[in-house]
């Protein structure tokens, strides 16, 4: 455990990522509504710098025809290949191992912290 | 030193191109825009890398000094080939059109993206619709140095490549030593009646896996109906179509014509050995097996060394990297892959050798 500081939240309005640098790594910081979250800037894929994608929704389906959309899940989607990982748990939407890192936040006074 | 065989500049906007375009076209796209075919599927989820937006605005693929800085300086790229848009040309009926069309595309490129940066190489856009027209604008081009190949579409061209139909366009092809520069194109839908062999893709997921079947087919239809023959010189690069493939091919081809060389007399030699001397397939986007081992075993069947060459795609959603290539398969084969075979197949400049001190 290590809880750092990593930017005002002004600094971290809703929209793209804000790119922040921790310990030598490049950290994404995310506000989606009233959450944030906080990946480390490299897809498991071939190494895109995924926080420059776009966090969506999740298209759903119980069964072929069966179509919805799942506004509360949150999936990040990488730049280059959009690939989806749910923001949330860092896995990936494919049934596969690849995972993208994220880390524990903590909203302390008007300052975000992450748990490097 | 990397070649990438497959860039793709975006369709200028109205404004920036419109100049290029001759009459009655040019009043016509002025007020209704670019005629359009579609499959019907939602590519757009697909599209392009997202980070590959000018920093300046436009679309991506739209500003050559941004694409020079993001793709060519960070990855060292001696020379890339511009793919362009086909959607605007590819399956149109009117041949007049998009004869037009290609004139217009192919000026643009002449007057604003190789002028941009040494680097940048063309490929002379030409309508299928009309052996004759395309081979007049073949002529027209062919000389410019910075065209090196002719634009073909694997997935939009309703006649297989093996026809006679299009000699016209080979001898010229021939005439000229340029090889042609098969790509797929979102409008294989309604120019092929369907956009996979099985039927009507109903996703552009579906689809775009299925784009490797067009050129299977293609390749079948050139091998077998003798075009190596007739045509000793003519080359085709297969760009965007899959790799892993070919092996089956391969085999399938030879071990039937073995038994059925009566229905293909006029052959002199096996079917795969036409490949070496006629064929290229581009790299991206490579195969994913779970186990690096068998991309390397599948490069292994096919000659890799001397058969693949390496393109990125850029900007688009499924591009590949140079890296991406497996780096067990040694400095030797990679060279040859990112550079060395596309510097020949496509007559560039070698590269200037170290003076020694």
């Amino acid at each position: 455990m290590s809880w750092t500081f990593a930017a005002r939240l002004e600094e971290v309005p809703p929209g793209p990522a804000h790119i922040v640098e921790l310990a030598g790594k490049e950290i994404g910081l995310f506000c989606v509504g009233d959450e944030y979250f906080a990946v480390l800037n490299h897809c498991p894929h071939a190494g895109a710098p995924v926080c420059r994608g776009r966090v969506t929704g999740m298209v759903t389906a119980s069964g072929p025809g069966q179509l919805s959309y799942d506004h509360s899940r949150l999936v990040l989607r990488c730049p280059w290949h959009h690939w989806e990982f749910d923001l949330r748990s860092g896995e990936a939407l494919s049934f596969i191992r690849a995972r993208i890192k994220t880390y524990p936040v903590r909203v302390q006074d008007d300052e975000l912290w992450i748990d490097l | 030193m990397i070649i990438d065989c497959d860039i793709h500049q975006s369709s200028p906007t109205k404004d920036e191109w419109l100049i290029y375009l001759e009459e009655p076209y040019r009043t016509e796209v002025a007020q209704y825009g670019l005629r359009r075919i579609g499959s019907g599927i939602r590519f757009e989820e697909g599209g392009m890398r997202w980070d590959t937006r000018p920093p300046g605005g436009g679309a991506p693929g739209s500003d050559p000094t941004f694409m020079a800085e993001d793709l060519f300086d960070r990855y060292g790229h001696r020379f890339a080939v511009l793919s362009g848009n086909n959607g605007p040309i590819a399956g149109i009926p009117d041949p007049d059109y998009v004869a037009a069309i290609c004139r217009a595309l192919n000026d643009h490129s002449v007057a604003v993206w190789l002028p941009a940066d040494e680097r940048v190489r063309a490929t002379i856009k030409i309508p299928l619709q009309d052996p004759q027209l395309a081979v007049r604008e073949i002529d027209r081009l062919a000389d410019h140095p910075g065209m090196v190949a002719v634009s073909f579409f694997a997935t939009a061209n309703r006649i297989a490549f093996g026809e006679r139909y299009y000699w016209p366009i080979y001898e010229a092809c021939q005439r000229h030593n340029l090889p042609l520069h098969v790509h797929p194109s979102t409008t294989a839908g309604i120019a092929n009646a369907a956009s996979t062999p099985a039927g009507m893709a109903q996703t552009y997921l579906e689809s775009h896996i299925c784009m490797p079947q067009f050129y299977m087919a293609q390749l079948v239809s050139l091998i077998i109906n003798g075009t190596f023959e007739q045509f000793p010189g003519l080359r085709f690069m297969f760009v965007e179509g899959g790799v892993s493939w070919l092996p089956h091919l391969l085999w399938r081809m030879d071990a039937e014509y073995k038994g059925l060389r009566q229905q293909a007399p006029y052959l002199k030699r096996l079917p795969s050995d036409y490949i070496k001397d006629h064929i290229r397939l581009t790299t991206q986007p490579i195969e994913e097996p779970k186990k690096v081992q068998h991309l390397l075993q599948i490069f292994d069947m096919i000659d890799g060394d001397e058969v693949l060459m390496y393109a990125s795609d850029y900007p688009h959603w499924d591009f590949d990297e140079p890296t991406k290539l497996p780096r067990k398969l040694g400095e030797s084969s990679l060279r040859r892959i990112l550079h060395d075979n596309a510097c020949d197949f496509l007559n560039l400049p070698q590269p200037e050798t170290a003076v020694a001190a």
